[in-house]
């Protein structure tokens, strides 16, 4: 038996997702249309709405339904702290921390030269007008400590510093609740080259 | 080239990496005696992987992987300790290499004195020093072991030495060429900018810049159609 082409065009679909290949896509779609008819439509109806409303908030550069975010509109947020963040997923963990009351702004990626992503794929010139509003007196850089998260750090800093900002990166180092003797020797090491006075 | 199932404690550098499924992780390694590897670091991506501070790009590492085929499974990583992460210029100086080998380098061709070159770029590259001539120490190193040394000391059209007052073309299967009108040729080169270069003292203004065009002339010969992501974005980065 040969699958129908609206099956075929499922899968075929369906491999846009990350991780996913022919075999997991065709298994997917077998899935939704033999025991999940519902689900499937869910997901359509669901896939369309998102696809139509959500956008990129004026201000963070983040997912929203609105032209500017509910966190970027909050009167709650200190305006003049602007945190960088790579992605959605990082500026949810800051905000768990309960640590940080400024806004952000969410690159939606890195530099990384291997891959092809410059400062052009990913929002450097938004976050320079963004950080260039008057009010913004310090920018935090939250970017991972992936070199490709250092490099972004680093042209981040240079473009905000020639802008007359202060700049500042988030601390690294040695877990908290970390016992020395099971910290990986990377992170120790670096712990060791960015030791501080006391 | 005999596959062998097991290698244990090979010399290496992460050269890239990327994401494969939900935890794991995709490298690409360059290793000292097995040349380029591509090895799937299982579970490397979980919360407290240990894996996750020691697969990182330019430090030297011991990694040990087993299996066959173009995607063996790495078995363990170990710290050697080097030195500090590459900064700034030199982490894109860093990036740039790492391109090179990884569009240059054929898989499991081992190439050892490259290797060895490639570990002092890197070290020279963490230190405070001049990041160009770095590069194109690396980069003269990487042709001649690509078997396309340059030829830098006669001229290719009657073998006579090279005359540090005369301009010359480079032509890239034969070596310099001179020329009697610059004005006429596409990328031309004075004499002692050959010869600074033969010697590898990048030191003068005018050598610095000619070296830098040979070896963009050269390297993009070798690339063929292929594009090196690393030097447009370095370019991009320098308008911010």
């Amino acid at each position: 038996m040969k699958a129908p082409s609206s099956l075929e065009e499922l899968a075929g679909a369906l491999r846009c997702l990350p991780g996913v290949g022919p075999k997991s896509a065709q298994r997917m779609a077998y899935h939704l249309l033999q025991y999940d008819r519902a689900g499937a439509r869910r997901l359509a109806a669901a896939l369309t709405v998102a696809a139509e409303r959500v956008r990129r908030c004026a201000r963070c550069n983040g997912f929203t339904e609105l032209e500017v975010c509910e966190l970027c509109s909050s009167p709650k947020r200190d305006p003049a702290q602007l945190c960088v963040v790579e992605t959605p997923a990082d500026l949810l963990m800051v905000e768990q921390t309960l640590a940080y009351q400024g806004l952000y702004f969410v690159l939606m990626g890195r530099l990384s030269p291997i891959d092809g992503i410059g400062p052009k794929e990913i929002g450097l010139d938004l976050l320079a007008k963004r950080a260039a509003d008057g009010v913004v007196k310090e920018v935090i850089i939250a970017t991972n400590f992936t070199n490709e998260g250092e490099a972004t750090a680093h042209y981040v800093s240079e473009m905000l510093h020639a802008r007359g900002l202060k700049v500042t990166r988030i601390a690294r180092g040695v877990p908290l609740g970390g016992e020395l003797e099971f910290v990986d020797t990377g992170t120790l090491a670096q712990a060791f080259y960015d030791r501080r006075p006391t | 080239m005999t596959e062998r199932a097991r290698v244990d404690n090979a010399r290496a550098f992460v050269l890239h990496a990327y994401p494969y499924r939900e935890t794991s992780l995709v490298v690409e390694a360059y290793s000292r005696d097995h040349g380029r590897v591509a090895l799937l670091a299982r579970g490397a991506r979980r919360p407290r992987a240990a894996l996750r501070g020691t697969l990182i790009q330019f430090q030297p590492l011991l990694l040990s992987w087993a299996g066959k085929g173009e995607l063996r499974t790495l078995v363990k990583a170990e710290w050697v300790g080097g030195g500090p992460m590459l900064r700034g210029a030199a982490l894109l100086c860093g990036f740039y290499l790492n391109e090179l080998l990884l569009k240059l380098l054929a898989r499991e061709d081992p190439h050892e004195a490259l290797f060895d070159r490639y570990a002092e770029a890197v070290a020279r590259l963490a230190g405070a020093g001049e990041v160009a001539p770095v590069l194109r120490a690396f980069e003269k190193a990487l042709l001649a072991e690509l078997g396309y040394a340059l030829s830098l000391d006669r001229d290719a059209l009657t073998g006579s030495a090279i005359d540090p007052a005369r301009t010359y073309t480079y032509e890239v299967e034969r070596g310099p060429v001179p020329v009697a009108d610059a004005d006429g040729a596409a990328a031309v080169f004075s004499g002692r900018a050959l010869l600074g270069i033969a010697r590898g003292d990048y030191s003068d203004p005018e050598t610095a810049t000619q070296s830098r065009a040979l070896m963009r002339l050269l390297i993009n010969h070798r690339l063929e159609r292929q594009t090196l992501h690393s030097r447009r974005i370095f370019a991009d980065l320098q308008t911010l």
